[in-house]
């Protein structure tokens, strides 16, 4: 057999065409979660975390918390905005006279994933400024946020 | 004056007699190669046709590449390779371009003795490309946040990646060759971008790969310049 021929066989098992259903299959949302910590005996009194919520002014809605994790913790988790380096959150809970806010300052990176999923975007936190009013301390855990690994604060009360 | 001949001439005849008497005839011997000069045997100009293959499966592509080898001796080839890629996608939710350069040079070492016209062997190159890259009426779906509209300005880059190669070509007519390699690129800096990171590099591929692997699949015609051989 010629060398050449060798070459087309090669090149019939080497051939591989790559078809596009045109739908994103991707995870394409990073999330950071806020985790709550209440050590304050007179905001367990009032279920400050049984009746918490947390909303961004940007936000038309509000995520509420349901039920603790499966560490037992109190984890709620959302995406950062993809528009701004800023996201501003406000901590509430229905009882409770006053509100929190956490302002989030992040570095972003654009990442175009596929024709499909279009953009994704990455945050880095860089730094978090936030009221006083119940929220005792903060700790940031995992500052890299991506579609992968989700970010995570802890809020203790 | 005479008696000093006489023993100098008994000294030779002495030394020869006693060389001659090694040279065992029953040792194998091999006769020395002398190592030839290369030759340069032709040079090869080539397209990539595996670069077509975009018009049906990468429409939102234009990318093409071309090859020229120095043939030296059909076992060293010295390899300049170079092309150009533009990408333009439109979608809902975005819009994104990028276009730029790539050149590569390196050399192919043919590990064929059987077909010396022919090549299957390994290749090492060194690529840079030159690109830039923008996005536009880029929006994000979500269920809390707002949608605006984003626009990422033109950005430059220079990339640099290491690529090695194992492939074959065979001549199917006369100086016309036809061949495949499978490439392992190794990207070596400029790949990155911390606000906007490249979607495909000419000549590298994904930018979000350090290492990426591929194929290439060209046509050559070599212009003989050794007509002796």
């Amino acid at each position: 057999m010629k060398f050449s021929t060798y070459i087309f066989i090669f090149l019939m098992f080497f051939s591989v065409f790559s078809c596009s259903d045109d739908v994103c299959n991707e995870e394409t949302e990073s999330t950071l979660n806020l985790v709550f910590v209440v050590n304050d005996a007179s905001l367990t009194d009032i279920g400050f975390i049984d009746n918490l919520s947390i909303y961004s002014p940007e936000w038309t809605d509000s995520i509420h918390f349901l039920d603790e994790n499966e560490s037992g913790g109190t984890v709620l988790g959302f995406m950062l905005s993809p528009y701004s380096d800023t996201s501003e959150i406000i901590v509430t809970s229905k009882n409770a006279t006053e509100k929190d806010t956490l302002i989030i300052l992040t570095q972003r990176e654009q990442i175009f994933l596929s024709k499909e999923c279009g953009f994704i975007t990455d945050f880095l936190i860089d730094t978090v400024l936030f009221t006083l009013n119940y929220i005792d301390s903060i700790e940031i855990n995992k500052d890299e946020i991506t579609t992968a690994k989700n970010g995570e604060i802890q809020l203790y009360f | 004056m005479v008696r000093f001949s006489y023993i100098f001439s008994l000294s030779l005849l002495l030394f020869f007699s006693i060389y001659s008497y090694g040279q065992d005839k029953d040792s194998l011997y091999a006769p020395i190669k002398e190592k030839e000069p290369l030759v340069l045997n032709g040079m090869k100009v080539g397209i990539n046709i595996g670069r077509f293959s975009d018009y049906l499966f990468k429409p939102e592509r234009t990318s093409y590449e071309a090859s020229f080898d120095f043939n030296l001796s059909n076992k060293y080839f010295g390899v300049i390779e170079g092309g150009l890629s533009e990408t333009n996608i439109k979608k809902d939710n975005y819009q994104y371009s990028s276009e730029g350069t790539f050149v590569k040079a390196g050399v192919d070492f043919n590990m064929l003795k059987k077909y010396p016209s022919d090549y299957f062997g390994i290749g090492v190159r060194l690529g840079r490309a030159a690109f830039k890259h923008s996005a536009t009426k880029l929006t994000y779906e979500n269920i809390h946040w707002p949608t605006q509209s984003l626009s990422i300005d033109s950005k430059s880059y220079t990339t640099y990646w290491l690529e090695v190669s194992l492939g074959i070509k065979g001549e199917l007519l006369k100086n016309v060759y036809f061949g495949w390699s499978a490439l392992v690129r190794v990207g070596i800096s400029g790949r990155k971008d911390e606000q906007f990171q490249p979607y495909n590099i000419p000549g590298f591929g994904k930018g979000t790969n350090a290492i990426n692997l591929g194929a290439n699949y060209y046509i050559y015609y070599q212009i003989p310049f050794n007509k002796n051989k």
